[in-house]
């Protein structure tokens, strides 16, 4: 586990909206999408969806759920799950917190 | 009817999420495919990525073989050549039997040959399976001449994809521009302009004859005009596997007629995907759905009845294609009663909304349209009450109207 990556305040994100942490910028050499979920909450999930090339911070979000902007997979921005076909494999999670008004994202590389 | 063992026929979209739903859904039974294909695969990218080179047999796999495994899903090599509803018992081409509680047929559709003279030709391509998209990559050399008839979506995708390898592409439709009643006419004919932008000869007509000498194959139009080619692709449809449900003596009507749960006319039998037909309550016969994501949704859904369970309702259909590097997409009714708006955005992607009378929207269609159908089929699904001039207008978030 890496040190924490503060990507700025959680007002730089509007709910139902994400952010993308550059690979080279995060560490893990791939893109990472910070969501602001329909809970409130945030989280990070790798940008890539899982199934072609698409950047799932182009998604809509819905509750605790993004779907694909290109052949409309979903994921589940908890957890990352695959939640229904063309996707069939998970997008990588990363812990994020909130702390002081900042968002803090933990990048977790590796399978 | 909570079986002990399902018996799926067929591993293309819709066997396969078949399976894979009833699983997810909790089903602990004994679980089979049979398709002659030792792994099921995803056919979209056959006349796209696959063709191009771009993705191998591993990328258009719908799982790896060890989830089936895990899964607890036996995968059968073989073909079918006869099923008895009465008892689920199913006899392959090799003589083998097996029986199931329950038979789901997804025996899909095969290409649709064209009525004239030398249609039957052994030459000509057809596009279906990751054998035919096989057949046509060696095929498709650089400066090879290659004809396409029927220039809905295998065909102008397969358009596509032969310019970039670089074969010179004749594109021939009786119709112009193809594809109006699921996109409209606004983009139907902006996306079929792109064929001829990029360099491929279109052609408006209808094929009368296909004549063969040595390696080349001329398709004779009415017009009188003929068009020599070193290969010919004909997509211009299919027809539905409805051979093994007829000789069971299902009910069949240029597809496996089922109700809106997938169940047929024999107790233990059910059909899903592009050669299921559904009977609506009211007793109408409905098209049959030729989509990826019908197939998908029909799985999900006589998974569901077969459990006893009931799925969510799969809401208006959709649909998308890619081409000449831009991504169509459709949903609902784009040629259903009302008015046209178009979205002209400052990036010069375009939606087409379909709304009727009563303001409800009945389709929407996209070319490189981003959110806009994700936004639409909420719009659709929620009976949303949208203005017309916000619908216009590309700086009103359409996320804002679908909520």
């Amino acid at each position: 586990m890496s040190d924490p990556i503060n990507v700025g305040s959680v007002d730089a994100i509007d709910e139902g909206e994400a952010m993308v942490v550059p690979g080279d910028e995060n560490g893990t050499g791939e893109d990472i999408a910070i969501f602001h979920a329909e809970d409130g909450n945030f989280y990070a999930i790798n940008d890539e969806c899982t199934h072609e090339t698409a950047s799932l911070a182009e998604g809509w979000v819905e509750g605790t759920e993004v779907e694909c902007p290109v052949h409309s997979a979903r994921f589940c921005l908890k957890t990352g799950a695959a939640l229904c076909l063309p996707a069939t494999v998970a997008a990588r999670s990363h812990k994020v917190e909130v702390k002081d008004g900042e968002i803090l994202l933990f990048p977790h590389a590796g399978a | 009817m909570n079986p002990a063992s399902v018996l799926v026929i067929g591993g293309g979209l819709a066997g396969y999420n078949t399976a894979r739903e009833l699983r997810a859904r909790g089903y602990a039974g004994a679980l089979s495919i049979v398709d002659p294909a030792p792994l099921p695969y995803d056919r979209p990218p056959l006349s796209k990525e696959y063709l191009l080179g771009r993705r191998g047999v591993a990328d258009i796999e719908l799982s790896p073989a060890a989830w089936f495994s895990e899964q607890g899903i036996t995968l059968v090599t073989g073909s079918v050549v006869a099923l008895d509803a009465a008892t689920g018992t199913v006899v392959l081409e090799n003589g083998q039997t097996l029986n199931a509680d329950a038979v789901v047929l997804a025996t899909g559709g095969s290409a649709r040959r064209l009525p004239i003279p030398g249609a039957r030709d052994p030459a000509l391509f057809e596009l279906r399976t990751m054998a035919d998209a096989d057949r046509l990559r060696v095929a498709l050399a650089p400066g090879i001449r290659l004809a396409i008839i029927g220039a809905g979506l295998i065909g102008a995708e397969v358009a596509s994809a032969a310019l970039e390898l670089g074969a010179t592409v004749v594109l021939i439709d009786p119709i112009d521009p193809p594809l109006v009643p699921a996109l409209g006419p606004e983009l139907a004919t902006r996306l079929h302009l792109m064929h001829a932008d990029r360099g491929i000869e279109v052609l408006t007509g209808l094929p009368v004859e296909i004549t063969a000498e040595g390696p080349v194959r001329t398709v004779h139009l009415e017009s009188g005009r003929s068009i020599e080619a070193d290969a010919v692709l004909v997509g211009v449809g299919i027809v539905p596997n409805t051979a093994l449900a007829e000789t069971a003596g299902l009910e069949t009507d240029n597809g496996i007629i089922i109700d809106p749960h997938g169940r047929t006319s024999a107790p233990r039998v059910f059909a899903v995907g592009d050669v299921a037909r559904i009977r609506a309550a009211d007793g109408h016969l409905e098209r049959r759905a030729e989509h990826w994501e019908n197939a998908r949704n029909a799985g999900a859904v006589t998974a569901a009845a077969l459990l006893g369970q009931n799925p969510a309702s799969p809401g208006a259909p959709w649909f998308w294609s890619d081409r000449h590097g831009v991504h169509v997409e459709g949903v609902g009714d784009m040629a259903a009663p009302g008015t046209s708006v178009v979205r002209s955005n400052p990036d010069g992607s375009q939606v087409v909304f379909r709304l009727a009378a009563d303001g409800t929207m009945a389709g929407a269609a996209s070319i490189d349209g981003g959110l806009a159908i994700r936004a639409a089929r909420r719009i659709i699904d929620r009976r949303i009450v949208v203005a017309a001039d916000l619908l216009a207008d590309p700086a009103v978030d359409l996320r804002k109207l679908a909520r």
